[in-house]
């Protein structure tokens, strides 16, 4: 069974676990697939050791705690300066090693017309790469922009990643 | 091009609104509340009941030690808060298994209801606005349109839509050129034959695209259209259609919206959500989505 924390809410439905938003799922057996839906400007990051076959995916939502402290305690998923560290110090705690970690983000879309006022998508993925630079940690692939709603999909038996849109589906990074 | 009506006397089960909504509705419009009636709402439904006592018992409102039971419940809560756990329970109904026409989950659709409900509250609250309650339940209805949407055209939604999507153009802009209508003007158009007010049906119709000028202009349609904004920051019922809305600029300067507060009233109607969620033991899978 993938660890479950009192922070995590993810759900399973016959070997699909499902991440909902502003949560995380860690998991180190093969047999399940890690799935999370309705990806806007909210960013789904996975991660995937294939030597340990550990991996993970984070629903986040926005960009910093800061903007609400109390909820990024109660809630750390929701927020990309929170939910990242805990994505990564979970996948550590089950035997992934960072220099082995294949990591993929996608969504951070944008509603149309937004010229420069809000910006959540954009500074959603600002901030994801920020936090990765100061890691040293590298994108394997990505998927991200526009306005659509995107589904990411993380295959915990090879790392296979997809996202789907609209019913059409594509691989972002497999073996 | 098809018209609305013909739609609507063409769907044999329209979505029917509870009885227990229109009461509360017009105990909303009307500005009174009254307890007693709530009351007999309130006993004549086991899962209303049960959510009462579970709210009236919870760490907001209840008391350490002591157990309320359902006459004591219903005192405690007060007229509005009883008002907003019926309009809760009954909209849930009527939206949680809908939406598979726009990609969405069971469940989504519903989420996405109640999530428009709470960021309207949200917002009429900071910015004072004396119809909070008329926010909630708008916010709480906006989207029925997309209810007949899915019974009438089911899983060829996406291939009749798919057509006329443009990235440049918003998803309602799309429905109109697929349709000649939208889920907006539908919605509209619904709530009126369900008898709802005038002001109702027009916050429904209106709520992507807000009016700027006066007469047209209403502020409870801004905070609507506004909270429709801030639920899909929030994740909540995102399908086929995307982020493909606009927020309207005089709604953004109207209120006063910048980023900071945007994102505040993102993560608090998330966060409530789920304290409802939790409150009410829903089934729903957790995850909306396409």
């Amino acid at each position: 069974m993938p660890p479950s924390p009192t922070t995590y809410r993810s759900t399973e439905v016959v070997g699909r676990i499902v991440v909902g938003v502003a949560d995380i799922a860690l998991c180190d057996d093969p047999s399940r697939t890690l799935v999370t839906y309705a990806l806007g400007s909210c960013i789904g990051v996975s991660i995937y050791d294939p030597v340990a076959r550990v991996g993970g995916l984070l629903h986040f939502m926005l960009p910093e705690s800061k903007i609400n402290t109390e909820k990024a305690g109660q809630s750390p998923a929701m927020f990309a300066d929170t939910g990242v560290p805990l994505l990564f110090k979970g996948a550590y705690e089950l035997g992934a090693k960072k220099e082995r970690l294949i990591v993929i983000a996608a969504g951070g879309a944008e509603v149309l017309a937004d010229d420069g006022h809000f910006k959540v998508g954009s500074r959603n993925r600002t901030m994801l790469r920020k936090l990765f630079w100061k890691n040293n940690i590298l994108l394997s692939a990505d998927d991200t922009g526009g306005s659509i709603s995107r589904t990411m999909i993380l295959k915990m038996s090879d790392g296979e990643v997809t996202v789907r849109s609209k019913g059409k589906e594509r691989t972002l990074w497999s073996t | 091009m098809v018209d609305i009506d013909q739609i609507l006397d063409k769907i044999d089960r329209l979505p029917a609104l509870p009885s227990s909504v229109v009461r509360v509705t017009d105990m909303l419009t009307s500005g009174t509340t009254d307890l007693g009636e709530i009351e007999q709402i309130v006993r004549h439904d086991e899962a209303l009941s049960m959510a009462i006592l579970r709210q009236a018992n919870s760490a907001r409102y209840g008391r350490p030690g002591r157990m309320f039971d359902l006459k004591q419940s219903i005192v405690r809560l007060g007229g509005k808060v009883l008002m907003k756990i019926v309009l809760e329970q009954q909209a849930s109904a009527m939206f949680v298994r809908a939406g598979a026409a726009y990609g969405l989950r069971r469940g989504a659709l519903w989420r996405g209801a109640l999530g428009g409900a709470l960021a309207a509250d949200q917002i009429a609250r900071t910015h004072g606005f004396a119809d909070k309650d008329l926010c909630f339940l708008c916010g709480l209805l906006r989207d029925v349109g997309k209810l007949v949407m899915d019974m009438h055209f089911g899983s060829e939604y996406l291939s009749l839509i798919s057509k006329h999507m443009r990235p440049e153009g918003t998803f309602v802009e799309c429905e109109r050129e697929a349709f000649g209508f939208d889920h907006a003007q539908i919605g509209g158009e619904l709530a009126g034959r369900w008898g709802l007010p005038e002001r109702i049906c027009k916050t429904i119709r209106f709520h992507h695209e807000p009016p700027a000028e006066a007469p047209e202009h209403d502020l409870l349609v801004d905070i609507v259209h506004a909270a429709d904004i801030i639920c899909l920051w929030a994740g909540l019922a995102i399908g086929y259609d995307g982020l493909q809305y606009k927020l309207a600029p005089h709604v953004r300067d109207g209120l006063g919206l910048d980023r900071r507060e945007a994102e505040l009233d993102v993560s608090l109607t998330w966060c409530r959500l789920r304290e409802i969620e939790e409150s009410m033991e829903s089934a729903l899978v957790q995850g909306d989505g396409s």
